[in-house]
């Protein structure tokens, strides 16, 4: 920055002091989250700092195989703009001999050739960008490729054509600079150079104000207006991912329903229960909405979404942060937010099976978002799906989503002449095995309840179970919204269990492993839940269970959601698998599986009713199973062999494809 | 609009059922009650008609201290009141004594409408509604199926046997007993059941309702509680087509006795 300024002195400062005041009024936005309620933060400062760079400066999750070319795209984009913001402001400094000590001289060629890099990453970035959203690569959810949209001031497109022309502007300014100054290291800048050496001196002379006005205009307004268009997202996005918690991300908000039962002050009326307007979410679910960047990863991934039903993670997203805007700035106006614009079928689509949020590159937390929509239509309206209520009304009657007699929950053990012992009887145990209203009264998983206690059996663990006294624990309704059924039987679960000694919790159900051993801390539970995929994996590993296996089918692994996503179990079970099977056998992999392994679509209350869709979720799911050629799907969750096991039956592949749980498979093994 | 609902709470429909030793009734204490389904319709059509129309829904019900609990259910949903009849003398009542008590509470409260489920799925003798409304003269219909209100009284569907249903028009008040599958039964809110627990829920004994324990002896008794005898066998018939034919014609002929 040089020459021309000089001229009119002071007009610069004037620009840039009216660009400043205007970006500062502006940043009223990033604290309209204030009308939330509260959340309470533990996270210290060196975390807060830590998430700002891992996941804010160095772009952590942005970057991903899944999404190669934005991934790059948006690496260059970032990290040249922040490379040139940087720059920019040494020159400002150096340019008026301030903190001399610490900065490069003036024309430093490392520093020249390291800002023609931010300038070219900057550049090619922008490319990228025009060239996906303009040309047929561009993914049909993205919400708008025009210059404005959805409250965002230019638009998508707008902000890159002011990006590409502020990336092109900074090089002619700088080549003209070079051009007039002439300084003995300019051949550093190795863009800037060729450049200013393609005209002669006298047409730099005419050219070089022009270039530098228009370019730290540009600049200047890009700044001042930075908050109203989507590169606000540069500051609360990562003001979004340095404030969360990353160990409590997916988990719902406790709501505490047995105070607020006997708070004899209570006026129902009055009471929040849920979300259905902007402040009704905490501050950090409203910081959340305003850090979406509209990437669309999320809705890209979503199940519900991929078999055709209206179910879009980031338009529930938008749709929270426009309510936000229009009751706090007046942008718009305030509609309501359910049954207005986001509809009950949306809500209702929404398995949780977390993987909007795995591949959110802001740390965004749709499924407590959801839930607190859900809870809303559920606790408030008593508006849960048609086909739900009489799931939740059984829950809290007998137990278990399917009504069966609560005194018939050991009947699964009975008929195959198997005497149990009851935690009521033994008192103590090591192993409390947790069989699950899926592993007691569904035909199908209850052979897996009878291959676990064959398996404990062998290996001579010390176990015990609740039988009658066992109860659903809740899942279902906490996902549906109801948290007043999930409270009820939860504490009938503390009370019942608080009785006795155990060392671990053992279940095959990874709802009910997440359940009790997550959501059930949110009600002072402190005892260790082990999945049977962990438990089955040690006993293996410590020689405790010896499986013959000398198998030589192909066999490929299912991920359930609440075991993969939800908790980062991925390895265990498939160790298992590998272990029961001996060497001779094949363990392929799904496409996609893991990380992004495509849920079952049981989850989040989903197993109880069914929306139109084009698809089922199950069935698009088997098929990318089926297409490994495995002869056997081995599955770690109730649900999910349950959905799979329909999905064979429906694809007529009964003949050529076994669904299993994994401890079927162990058991076949045994003696 | 004044609307009242007759609910009574029987084993829920999961319930494992065990005669007792003296096969005098079931055993009750491991089950799991519930309000009798045709009644939750039949509350349901109540509530409607009340956001429809306007006016007041008064759930009511008769049992041991158990079934309070239907009251709170009804009130939860959205019913205004509740009415507990409750006494040691209403143990054992039989369908006239049970439509005598209603009779009493009722004729006090001068209700447009009274409703209730078409039988009770524990002792299903569909009784109780077409003789309270005897008991207060009121017109009654049964089984219905659709209602609408016409300007002083009522017009319903009702549903026949094989399939048919007629219209029938009757002046108000009157007593109908709803069948299930009228309507679609609302999910209690939490709202809703924070909202119950300050409405009216009054408790009424045989002295409070002054009927006279003579009133109520029972016309009819229960002998005995037992799980039917199966009587029927099926039969399958082998061989040659011809054969089977031959047997068939003989069985029909000579055991069914209708050829």
């Amino acid at each position: 920055m040089s020459g021309q300024e000089l001229h009119i002195p002071g007009l610069f400062y004037l620009c840039a002091a009216a660009a400043l005041l205007s970006f500062v009024y502006q940043l009223r936005r990033a604290f309209v989250a204030r009308i939330g309620q509260p959340e309470p933060r533990t996270l210290s400062l060196a975390e807060v700092l830590r998430n700002a760079l891992v996941y804010g400066l160095a772009q952590k999750k942005v970057s991903s195989r899944q999404f190669g070319y934005a991934s790059i795209m948006h690496l260059l984009l970032g990290w040249g703009f922040m490379e040139l913001f940087f720059a920019t402001t040494v020159d400002f400094l150096v340019e008026r001999n301030l903190l001399v000590a610490l900065l490069p001289e003036k024309d430093t060629p490392w520093f020249a050739a390291l800002n023609e890099v931010g300038g070219l990453m900057l550049l090619g970035g922008v490319l990228m960008a025009l060239f996906r959203r303009h040309s047929g690569m561009r993914p049909p959810i993205l919400p708008h490729n025009a210059f404005a949209g959805r409250g965002n001031f230019l638009g998508d497109t707008g902000i890159l054509l002011v990006l590409l022309f502020l990336a092109v502007g900074g090089f002619l300014a700088e080549a003209a600079r070079l051009a007039l100054e002439a300084p003995a290291t300019a051949n550093a800048s190795f863009v800037a150079w060729p450049i200013s050496l393609a005209f002669s001196y006298p047409t730099w002379v005419v050219w070089q104000p022009w270039l530098w006005w228009s370019h730290a205009l540009l600049a200047l307004a890009f700044i001042a207006l930075l908050p109203q268009t989507k590169m606000f997202h540069a500051l609360i996005a990562v003001a979004n991912v340095a404030l969360t918690d990353r160990s409590q991300q997916g988990q719902l908000r406790p709501m505490n329903i047995t105070a607020l039962m006997e708070d004899p002050d209570a006026a129902p009326d009055d009471l929040v229960l849920g979300a259905a307007r902007a402040e009704d979410f905490t501050w950090k679910q409203l910081l959340d909405a305003q850090a979406c960047t509209e990437c669309a990863r999320c809705t890209s991934v979503c199940p519900a979404h991929a078999v055709g039903s209206p179910l879009s993670p980031m338009k529930i997203i938008l749709d929270i942060r426009n309510d936000l805007y229009a009751r706090t700035l007046g942008d718009g106006d305030v509609r309501p937010l359910v049954d207005g614009v986001i509809t009950a079928t949306e809500l209702w689509a929404c398995t949780t099976c977390r993987a909007c949020m795995e591949v959110c590159p802001v740390l965004i937390d749709h499924i407590p978002a959801i839930v607190d929509l859900r809870r809303n239509l559920v606790l408030s309206e008593g508006r849960p799906p048609e086909e739900a209520a009489p799931v939740l009304e059984k829950i809290a009657k007998q137990g278990n989503p399917w009504g069966f007699p609560r005194e018939q929950r050991l009947k699964w053990a009975e008929d195959a002449g198997l005497e149990l012992p009851l935690m009521a009887d033994k008192g103590q145990t090591d192993i409390l095995y947790w069989v699950g209203c899926a592993g007691a009264y569904d035909p199908r998983n209850q052979q897996v309840s009878r291959a676990m206690v064959a398996i404990m059996q062998a290996a001579g663990v010390d176990f015990a179970v609740l039988g009658p006294e066992e109860n659903c624990t809740g899942d279902s309704a906490r996902r549906l919204g109801d948290e007043y059924v999930y409270e009820t039987v939860a504490h009938q679960n503390l009370k019942t269990m608080g009785q006795y000694r155990f060392n671990k919790i053992v279940t095959a159900c990874p709802h009910c492993f997440h359940t009790l051993g997550t959501d059930y801390r949110q009600l002072g539970a402190e005892w260790e839940v082990v999945h049977h995929s962990q438990f089955i994996n040690q006993l293996m590993e410590t020689g405790k269970l010896t499986v013959s296996g000398n198998v030589t089918e192909t066999v490929t692994y299912h991920d359930a959601c609440y075991l993969g996503r939800h908790n980062g179990i991925y390895d265990a079970p498939r160790e298992v698998i590998t272990r029961a099977l001996g060497p001779e056998a094949n363990l392929v992999e799904a496409d996609p599986c893991r990380e992004q392994g495509v849920c079952c679509g049981a989850g989040g209350g989903n197993m109880w009713y069914e929306l139109p869709t084009e698809e089922r979720i199950n069935l698009m799911r088997f098929d990318q199973l089926a297409a490994t050629k495995a002869s056997t799907v081995a599955t770690a969750c109730s649900f999910c062999l349950i959905m799979l096991d329909d999905a064979c039956k429906v694809r007529d592949r009964e003949n050529s494809i076994q669904v299993k749980d994994i401890a079927e498979i162990v058991a076949e093994g045994i003696g | 609009m004044k609307i009242c609902v007759l609910i009574k709470q029987v084993p829920d429909a999961g319930s494992v059922l065990r005669i007792r030793d003296d096969e005098s009734w079931v055993e009750e204490d491991k089950l799991v009650f519930t309000a009798n389904e045709s009644d939750s319709y039949a509350l349901e059509e109540a509530l409607l008609l009340k956001e429809a129309h306007g006016g007041e829904v008064i759930a009511c019900t008769l049992g041991p201290e158990r079934s309070r609990q239907v009251l709170k259910d009804a009130l939860s949903k959205g019913a205004d009141r509740a009415i507990f009849l409750h006494d040691e003398s209403f143990n054992n009542l039989d369908c006239n004594g049970l439509a005598k008590v209603f009779a009493k509470v009722l004729e006090k409260e001068h209700c447009d409408l009274i409703l209730c489920g078409l039988q009770a799925d524990d002792t299903g003798e569909a009784a109780v509604g077409p003789m309270l409304a005897q008991e207060l003269h009121l017109p009654h219909v049964t089984m219905v199926v659709q209602t609408e209100l016409l300007d002083g009284g009522l017009k319903v569907k009702q549903e026949l046997e094989g399939g048919w249903f007629r219209q029938v028009e009757t002046s108000l008040p009157a007593l109908l007993t709803i069948q299930s599958g009228i309507n679609k039964p609302r999910y209690a809110s939490l709202r809703g059941i924070m909202a119950m627990k300050k409405k009216e829920l009054r408790e009424l004994s045989a002295t409070d309702l002054g009927v006279p324990a003579t009133e109520l002896a029972p016309m009819q008794t229960l002998q005995r509680i037992y799980v039917p005898v199966k009587t029927k066998e099926t039969v399958y018939l082998e061989g040659a087509p011809e054969e089977v034919v031959a047997q068939l014609v003989d069985k029909l002929a000579n055991e069914a006795k209708v050829l």
